[in-house]
């Protein structure tokens, strides 16, 4: 019951800290478009006036609608960067206005601290993801061609591997004190090698390799073989299982790790400095 | 003599700059493989369109079919317009949350100064990275440019002026708002899809080409690609380097308007330590 109070504490200050700096709902309406914008018109543009450079684009990706393939790459690209940017940044912040000792002299499990922050950020990225499909819908006429259920079956699935990987980045920007360099290493990983505006044929192999073990590449398989293509349960049954297995090794190395920095940051007395 | 001392001052606030850079040198690293990562995924994009090696739709639109070359060019002219919007209002946020804005604004150098002087480390090194992503990215991607570089660079110059309008702009805004990031990332994202970094600016749809094509950005990046890949221009060259000159010169006297105007203003609410 304690650590209930703690998580809502946190969750309730994160509600707080958003209602005063409402300049975040400006980037929830503007980015869900905006990202993909460029990509969409790169992608008009590279495939030009007559059907010849399009057909290219279909022959490695089974469809011309090249609108639907490159949203659903964003989408979950955002969401990644948006959960990198809150796990690293909150410690850092706190790091540098001088409150992460203080609150982590708190007779409560360090954890909880994150879990409260990783609460707040899964209504805040699920809110994101009913205004993207609502802008989609508006601004793309993006249609589900399978079952928008499973779409977000796949989503759910996605979650522990999501915030597995933030609880490792959060310990690591602790290590490193630094967050920007960071996150821009970590989703630029995500953006090279998970395929987010092109199909994975075009890699080289050893590239290959190395994106189907990243578990975002799997969800946009998945989700583009359910949304684009109208793929069932069985057809993506591969993508749920690496999703699931990775879910749970990436969730236990997040806490492991994160309990490992608290440790060493605790006997090292580093954690104000910055 | 007032001059010289703003110049100390400038010096000073580069060399803060400086030493705070070097003190992360992740960071500087990740200044020259972030526009890599960038580009990268794009490349791909392009490659997935692409016929025996070569990018012939998008000659249709542009009238080359190196687009890696025309991507390159759009990622550096957008890396200096990052440079200063990031530069200007995002040193005054960060000043914000270490305290030390009210005492910075209480020493005797205006202002504009103090935001001059933040952006030009900031944009010293975005002309270093530049130079060294274009050459790693043209290691990795190939591609080809003209013999005109000089000719841009003249065209780059009002082009660069003309920002620091736009920044002193975004500033105020800031000192508005007292919030960065949102103001920044969006007002500097658009205007690098706007402006056509990734893409000739005659695909977007007609409801949105007014607005790219009312932004002078647009014109400097089209124009120096005009220069160095010989692209189909959306106006002659020399109209182009025209609308940069009268927007360098209307921005620049606007911008610092404005921030005038904020300054004031946050000088008599007293608000610049809230935040």
């Amino acid at each position: 019951m304690k650590s209930l109070t703690s998580i809502f504490a946190v969750f309730k200050k994160e509600l707080k800290i958003a209602l005063r700096y409402p300049s975040w709902f400006m980037q929830l309406i503007i980015w869900p478009v905006a990202l993909p914008f460029g990509y969409i018109f790169t992608a008009r543009a590279l495939s030009g006036k007559d059907a010849s450079s399009l057909n290219q684009f279909q022959s490695m990706t089974n469809t011309t609608d090249y609108i639907t393939f490159i949203l659903i790459g964003t989408t979950i690209w955002m969401l990644v960067n948006s959960m990198l940017w809150s796990f690293g940044s909150r410690l850092r912040v706190e790091q540098i206005r001088g409150t992460l000792e203080s609150n982590w002299l708190c007779p409560v499990p360090k954890i909880n601290i994150q879990i409260g922050h990783a609460l707040f950020d899964l209504v805040t990225n699920l809110i994101f993801v009913i205004v993207s499909l609502i802008e989609f819908k508006i601004f793309f006429n993006f249609n589900f061609a399978g079952s928008p259920l499973l779409a977000f079956l796949v989503l759910i699935l996605s979650i522990p591997s999501i915030y597995g990987i933030g609880f490792i980045f959060s310990s690591l920007v602790i290590w490193a004190k630094e967050i920007n360099s960071m996150v821009f290493l970590v989703r630029g990983i995500i953006s090279i090698f998970c395929g987010i505006t092109y199909p994975l044929t075009v890699l080289p192999n050893w590239m290959k390799s190395i994106s189907k073990i990243i578990p975002m590449t799997h969800t946009i398989n998945a989700l583009r073989s359910v949304i684009a293509a109208g793929a069932n349960l069985h057809d993506i049954s591969y993508e749920i299982k690496f999703l699931i297995l990775s879910g749970i090794i990436l969730m236990i190395l997040g806490i492991l790790s994160f309990s490992y920095t608290q440790n060493k940051a605790k006997a090292t007395g580093s954690l104000g400095h910055y | 003599m007032k001059y010289k001392h703003y110049l100390h001052a400038i010096w000073a606030i580069m060399k803060k700059d400086a030493k705070i850079f070097f003190r992360y040198p992740a960071n500087a690293i990740f200044n020259i493989l972030e526009p890599i990562i960038w580009i990268t995924p794009v490349y791909f994009l392009s490659k997935a369109f692409q016929i025996s090696g070569k990018n012939i739709g998008f000659a249709q639109y542009s009238g080359t079919t190196d687009y890696m070359a025309f991507l390159i060019i759009g990622d550096v002219i957008s890396s200096f317009i990052s440079s200063v919007m990031w530069g200007m209002g995002f040193s005054l946020k960060n000043e914000m949350d270490r305290g030390v804005l009210e005492s910075n604004w209480l020493t005797p150098v205006p202002l504009l100064v103090q935001l001059v002087g933040r952006s030009l480390f900031s944009l010293l090194m975005t002309t270093v990275n530049s130079l060294i992503v274009a050459f790693i990215a043209w290691r990795i991607f190939g591609f080809t440019i003209g013999d005109g570089i000089m000719k841009s660079i003249v065209v780059l110059i009002p082009l660069l002026i003309a920002l620091y309008g736009l920044g002193f702009g975004i500033a105020a805004l800031v000192l508005i708002t007292n919030d960065a990031n949102a103001i920044i990332d969006i007002t500097s994202g658009a205007l690098n899809i706007l402006s056509g970094q990734q893409f000739p600016v005659t695909v977007l749809p007609r409801f949105i080409l007014p607005i790219s094509l009312a932004l002078p950005i647009t014109y400097g990046i089209d124009a120096i690609r005009g220069i160095l890949l010989n692209t189909r221009t959306i106006l002659p060259i020399n109209i182009e380097i025209g609308i940069l000159v009268t927007f360098m010169l209307i921005g620049t006297f606007v911008g610092y308007k404005i921030l005038k105007k904020v300054e004031r203003h946050c000088k008599t609410v007293g608000n610049i330590g809230f935040h």
